[in-house]
């Protein structure tokens, strides 16, 4: 299993990070700082699943979302926002990610998410 | 002090929306440094943009991380993020961070996650939507700050003030939430009907 992890900012990047490592191994996660590189990345590295923030430069994660599953269908995308209004959450569904969850991501709910994923 | 432009029966009301906000707001704070945090009951004014720098001029640190962030829509306006230099630090030494780049970034992270989980949760109190901008970071000496050009657009604006602190880290934080003026009006109608349901 490979995972792609995009945000703009390090530290989240790094929170994340830490809490994928008892699933796999720090070479099979790659990261993205922005919707432009996270496009770079999937053509690439081709991951199973993309985390993905909302609030980026460059590319903003909306506008990346039907980028990434065009590159790769079969993609699962997980989009971690601190906005988590409802507006934000139908759309990102809509536009195909799997789940929407608030920041800052927690082991419970990446346990949850990940085992959720591997079910379907 | 000029609070004129809420009655205290909405100045009420706003302090219990926000209060409800910074309920989830602090524990989403928390994780994310992984510490003990508190944010301190939030302190409602509306106060002129001159009568705000007063505010910050009196923040008694030499030189301050300054972030902000704005959000957009039938409420709008910005929020602000104040930490000055010594619980920077010990911010950056908490996190076990690298260099001042790293610092600028968990700033800002700190700036979005607050701001985003503060004004949604206002937001959905006040059943409406809001959108953001990118946090921008600046680092000000005290004695700047009344060049800091990002307030000018606001004449009189509702600030909510409030501290953000860590018990063992000695980081403590200020944020201010500044809402523009044809939002006040608007907020002023959301309020009201709020009361009217209560009555
Ligand atoms: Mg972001």
């Amino acid at each position: 299993m490979k995972y792609l992890v995009t945000d703009d900012s390090k530290l989240a990047r790094r929170v994340l990070m830490k809490a994928l490592l008892p699933y796999t191994d720090e070479q099979h996660i790659y990261q993205a700082s922005n919707g432009l590189e996270a496009l770079q990345q999937t053509l690439k590295e081709r991951p199973d699943i993309v985390f993905l923030d909302l609030t980026m430069p460059e590319m903003d994660g909306y506008t990346a979302l039907p980028k990434l599953l065009k590159i790769k269908p079969d993609i699962k995308v997980v989009v971690i926002s601190a906005d988590v209004q409802e507006q934000a959450k139908e759309k990102v569904l809509a536009l195909g990610a799997k789940f929407h969850i608030a920041k800052p991501i927690n082991s419970e709910k990446l346990k949850e998410i990940l085992e959720s994923l591997q079910n379907e | 002090m000029n609070n004129d432009i809420l009655t205290e029966d909405e100045r009420d009301v706003l302090q219990e929306l926000m209060n409800i906000a910074y309920g989830g707001a602090t524990a989403v704070i928390a994780e994310m440094l992984e510490a003990f945090a508190s944010l301190s009951i939030p302190n409602i004014q509306v106060m002129s943009v001159d009568e705000l720098l007063k505010t910050f001029e009196a923040l008694k640190s030499t030189s301050y991380f300054f972030s902000t962030q704005a959000f957009n829509g039938e409420f709008s306006g910005e929020s602000a993020f104040f930490i000055n230099e010594e619980s920077a630090n010990n911010l950056a030494k908490h996190l076990e961070l690298e260099d001042r780049d790293d610092l600028n970034d968990a700033i800002l992270e700190l700036t979005n996650v607050l701001t985003s989980s503060l004004t949604t949760k206002l937001a959905k109190e006040l059943e409406t939507e809001v959108g953001f901008s990118l946090p921008s970071i600046s680092k000000v000496p005290l004695s700047e700050i009344n060049d800091v050009q990002t307030f000018k657009i606001y004449s009189k604006v509702i600030v909510i003030d409030t501290e953000l602190n860590f018990q063992d880290q000695q980081i403590n934080g200020k944020i201010f939430i500044l809402t523009k003026d044809e939002s006040i009006q608007w907020l002023k109608i959301k309020l009201n009907n709020i009361l009217d349901d209560l009555m």
